[in-house]
């Protein structure tokens, strides 16, 4: 019994490190090599442009992200409507949809006429900011979806129904239980979604395509500088990615946590 | 005669596998009901269902003769009390007590001012400034009931309120809770395990079987009431006559 349980230990012991070698190998070559070549590619003004970029648009695209996903879900999870197992449906599929076939279905909806009309507007999307933007909301937006409702599923209905009786409308209800006792969720889910958006590139693609100095963005500048055989200059845009990514992830598991004045009540 | 409080006409409900049928109950100003029943008899069900959080498939739940899930969730003037409280827990027990006040968008100073009476009144003032968490369960217990109590509900509905207490905090409770009555006149529906809790706070009690309703009779006499079979096995009746039936037999020979 016990070398069996050995056995079993042995090849899970072993899975985990080639994970952890696989893994860990790809964070040490950005790491090592990164590092070494960021002092000279912070002085590069592309680099420069595509940090400001990737900086302003996640955060844009995020906020944007947030005022839709956040009403959405509260329709998903506290409303019963028709269609709504069907929504929900749709939702999932675009979260598993390649983000370069989001790129393009956004491609030709705004080369159509009406993204024609925006253009003129002076909302242009193809080939402009905007649309990095655009494709880092759509591509975010069900992510943010499920992220929102798994928060308000796990919230406390009877809270709810217990404020509701003592004379709070439904958006007092929201806004005055529902939100606070789903802060940390939510501000967990946000800095997840603008580290995702920060990454975004398969979407910004399709829809804007890599021009430098225009719409390059950190993915986009690393894209750039292998095709032009610029290793360093990539590692270094990867260094500054993954330092982000890992100060969001920080800053996620920080917001994460409950008060600890509540005490055990959560 | 006045028009009841509650009404339950002929309320049929079901969640899942398990259904209230036929519920028929009517509650007066100022009297107190106690729900008796095992676990999973649909006590629960049956307070939430007067409350109009679930809408029964069949029947009627009037709110003094006015549809109970017509009225907005936040005008229906009835004080719930669940088994674990359900206090706010990002708030303190002071904003808590307070909510239904800030709700009615009460000047802050009257606020304050109703919340210190409630909190002397339940012997809270120590503990206005902690968060739910960080108190006992009688403490968490009495920030519930003066919740709700701060809007003088005409109806206040307790699942299982006293469950968790000791005897002490239990018998402060009831005295509490006969004190409201009195002062605020408001209706009482609670649901307990407890049958001398439910004789010595209720006027009547009633007691609930596998969903169905078997009867409502004055507390004092719970053990003396002709109930049907359901409810004499569940309040030990039937031991007991078997008992006095072998015991007489006994005697005969």
């Amino acid at each position: 019994m016990n070398s069996g349980r050995s056995v079993f230990r042995l090849l899970c012991g072993l899975a985990a490190l080639a994970a952890l070698a696989l893994i860990g190998s790809n964070v040490a070559v950005i790491l090592v090599r990164g590092a070494k070549s960021l002092p000279e590619a912070l002085t590069q003004p592309e680099t420069l442009f595509a940090l400001v970029t990737s900086l302003k648009t996640a955060s844009i695209s995020t906020v944007l992200c947030f005022v839709l996903a956040v009403p959405t879900a509260y329709l998903l999870t506290r409303t019963e409507f028709p269609g709504r197992a069907a929504v929900e449906m749709l939702l999932e599929l675009t979260l598993s949809l390649p983000y370069i076939v989001l790129g393009v279905s956004l491609l030709i909806l705004f080369s159509s006429p009406a993204g024609k009309a925006l253009k003129e507007a002076g909302l242009p999307v193809v080939f402009s900011q905007n649309g990095i933007v655009l494709a880092q909301l759509t591509v975010n937006l069900p992510f943010a979806v499920q992220l929102a409702s798994t928060a308000f599923r796990r919230a406390d209905r009877k809270l709810e129904y217990v404020a509701g009786l003592l004379g709070a409308g439904e958006a007092r209800r929201f806004f005055t239980i529902l939100l606070p006792l789903c802060r940390h969720s939510l501000a967990g889910a946000l800095v997840l979604v603008w580290s995702r958006a920060l990454g975004e590139f398969g979407a910004t693609l399709m829809l804007v395509g890599v021009t430098r100095m225009k719409t390059e963005t950190l993915p986009a500048n690393i894209y750039l500088n292998v095709s032009a055989n610029d290793l360093d200059g990539a590692l270094a845009s990867a260094f500054l990615l993954l330092v982000i990514s890992g100060a969001s992830l920080a800053a996620a598991s920080r917001f994460t946590r409950v008060d600890k004045r509540w005490g055990r009540y959560v | 005669m006045c028009e009841p409080v509650l009404q339950l006409k002929n309320v049929t409900l079901r969640r899942g596998s398990f259904s209230l049928e036929g519920i028929d109950l009517a509650l007066a100003k100022g009297e107190i009901l106690a729900l008796l029943g095992r676990t999973g008899a649909g006590k629960t069900l049956l307070l939430e269902t007067a409350a109009g959080f679930c809408p029964p498939s069949c029947g009627q739940v009037l709110f003094y003769g006015r549809e109970v899930c017509s009225i907005p969730l936040h005008r229906r003037n009835i004080g719930y009390l669940y088994q674990e409280y359900s206090l706010f827990p990002h708030l303190t027990a002071a904003q808590n007590i307070g909510y239904g006040l800030r709700m009615r968008r009460m000047p802050r100073e009257e606020i304050r001012q109703q919340v210190e009476q409630l909190a002397g009144r339940f012997g809270l003032e120590r503990v206005l400034n902690q968060y739910p968490g960080t108190l006992s369960g009688g403490e968490q217990q009495r920030v519930a009931l003066a919740r709700a109590l701060a809007l003088r509900p005409a109806l206040l509905l307790l699942d299982e309120p006293f469950a968790a207490l000791d005897p002490v905090t239990k018998r402060q409770l009831y005295g509490l809770l006969r004190q409201v009555r009195e002062e605020f006149g408001c209706a009482v529906l609670f649901v307990t395990h407890d049958f001398a809790e439910a004789q010595g706070l209720a006027d009547r009690a009633g007691v609930l079987a596998g969903g169905r309703l078997c009867g409502v009779a004055p507390a004092a006499g719970l053990y003396s009431a002709a109930w049907p079979a359901p409810a004499r096995e569940f309040l030990g009746l039937v031991e007991q006559q078997k008992g006095e039936s072998a015991h007489d037999a006994n005697r005969a020979v």
